[in-house]
């Protein structure tokens, strides 16, 4: 029985990449998780996504939608070197936990859409999300299987 | 075997946004928030207790959700949003334990009587939040810098009771200082009730209008 390793946790703005027998994990709160798969060569990423728009900001890619996902691919290919990415995606988080904060939610949802225009311009399906809401999410992707779980205090873990 | 995706080197260059005489100079203005408090939570628990500075401080925003720890456990906490002259969020956060044995103390029972978050305790946690939230905040409104007649006023919302991942909860807080930089600013005290250390933590975390407001208004 292959032995897993254990899960690597991201903070805010960062990005991970396993190959095989990895976990990655995040917790969200507003801010965005993207989960990228290759269910034949069983290679994943996740980011944990602040911002819709780095603006030409590049000293941290993972923060902004449109340049974590160039950077996320590009480890990808790094892992599986001249091998072809057939890849699929699955996003989580933009809650909104202080009702006031209109703000947060607008970042939520224009994450969102930021996401879903970047990654269709890339033929890349979003095949589950788990979004919204007033509470926290632990976001896990298991890259043997691919398999992205969500936890959320109070209620029954979710496999997407 | 998982590996990150090489950003340390560049958070490492991010600048910080307040100067070390600006950090002073608020360290002092939120521990005379922090007397206050102290007096405040002495009177309401009928206790001696003390509510003192434990960081003020300026942290990469990829460490900034571990301030309250990244266990699997759930966090409970009353956060209140804040408007006019500050703005921003004040966040009182405790374990399941130390939240229920404050219940207990206020609603006279034996410790470790209550063993759920029903109502009562509820209402005794955030009522605890708005009475030591109060005392830090008007204390903080009276020392504010520059502060006039045409400063508008300070105003909390009620607090709002919860219980999250802490990582979930820093991010939720820290989300306005994220849209505008890459280093946040956050304050958190230490608890002590009778001498005796309570896991609580009360959470000052402006948002980044009120920084760039204080980065002004304070010299250095």
């Amino acid at each position: 029985m292959m032995q897993k390793t254990r899960p690597l946790s991201l903070p805010m703005g960062e990005i991970a990449v396993a190959r095989e027998n990895g976990v990655l994990r995040t917790l969200l709160g507003s801010c965005l998780g993207l989960a990228l798969y290759d269910r034949r060569l069983k290679v994943a990423a996740l980011a944990h996504i602040v911002l819709p728009d780095s603006l030409g900001r590049s000293a941290t890619p993972g923060k902004y939608a449109d340049t974590a996902v160039p950077e996320m691919i590009r480890h990808m290919q790094e892992l599986v070197e001249t091998e072809r990415l057939r890849l699929h995606a699955k996003i989580a988080g933009g809650a909104n936990m202080f009702t006031s904060a209109d703000a947060g939610n607008t970042i939520g949802v224009q994450n969102v859409q930021a996401i879903e225009v970047i990654l269709e311009r890339l033929r890349i399906p979003i095949i589950a999300r788990h979004c919204g809401g007033e509470q926290g999410r632990r976001m896990t992707i298991d890259t043997a299987t691919g398999a992205v779980t969500i936890d959320i205090v109070g209620a029954a873990t979710e496999t997407l | 075997m998982p590996k990150r995706g090489g950003t340390h080197a560049d958070i490492a260059r991010t600048e910080p946004v307040l100067t070390d005489q600006q950090l002073t100079a608020l360290t002092t203005l939120f521990r005379h928030g922090s007397d206050d408090a102290s007096l405040a939570l002495s009177r309401w628990l009928s206790r001696p207790s003390q509510v003192s500075i434990e960081q003020v401080e300026q942290v990469p925003l990829s460490e900034a959700t571990d301030v309250l720890g990244h266990a699997d456990d759930a966090v409970c906490f009353c956060a209140m949003t804040l408007s006019g002259l500050v703005t921003g969020e004040l966040i009182l956060s405790f374990d399941d334990a130390s939240g229920l044995a404050l219940a207990d103390l206020l609603l006279g029972n034996r410790i470790g009587t209550a063993t759920r978050w029903g109502e009562i305790e509820q209402s005794a946690a955030l009522e605890t939040a708005n009475i030591i939230g109060c005392a830090y905040l008007n204390t903080l409104a009276r020392c504010f810098p520059e502060k006039d007649a045409q400063s508008p006023e300070l105003v909390p919302s009620p607090p709002k009771f919860s219980r999250d991942f802490p990582e979930a909860l820093m991010e939720f807080a820290l989300m306005n200082q994220a849209m505008a930089s890459d280093t946040v600013f956050l304050t958190r005290t230490e608890f002590r009730i009778e001498g005796a250390p309570v896991n609580c933590n009360l959470l000052f975390v402006p948002d980044a209008q009120c920084l760039a407001t204080l980065r002004e208004m304070l010299p250095g």
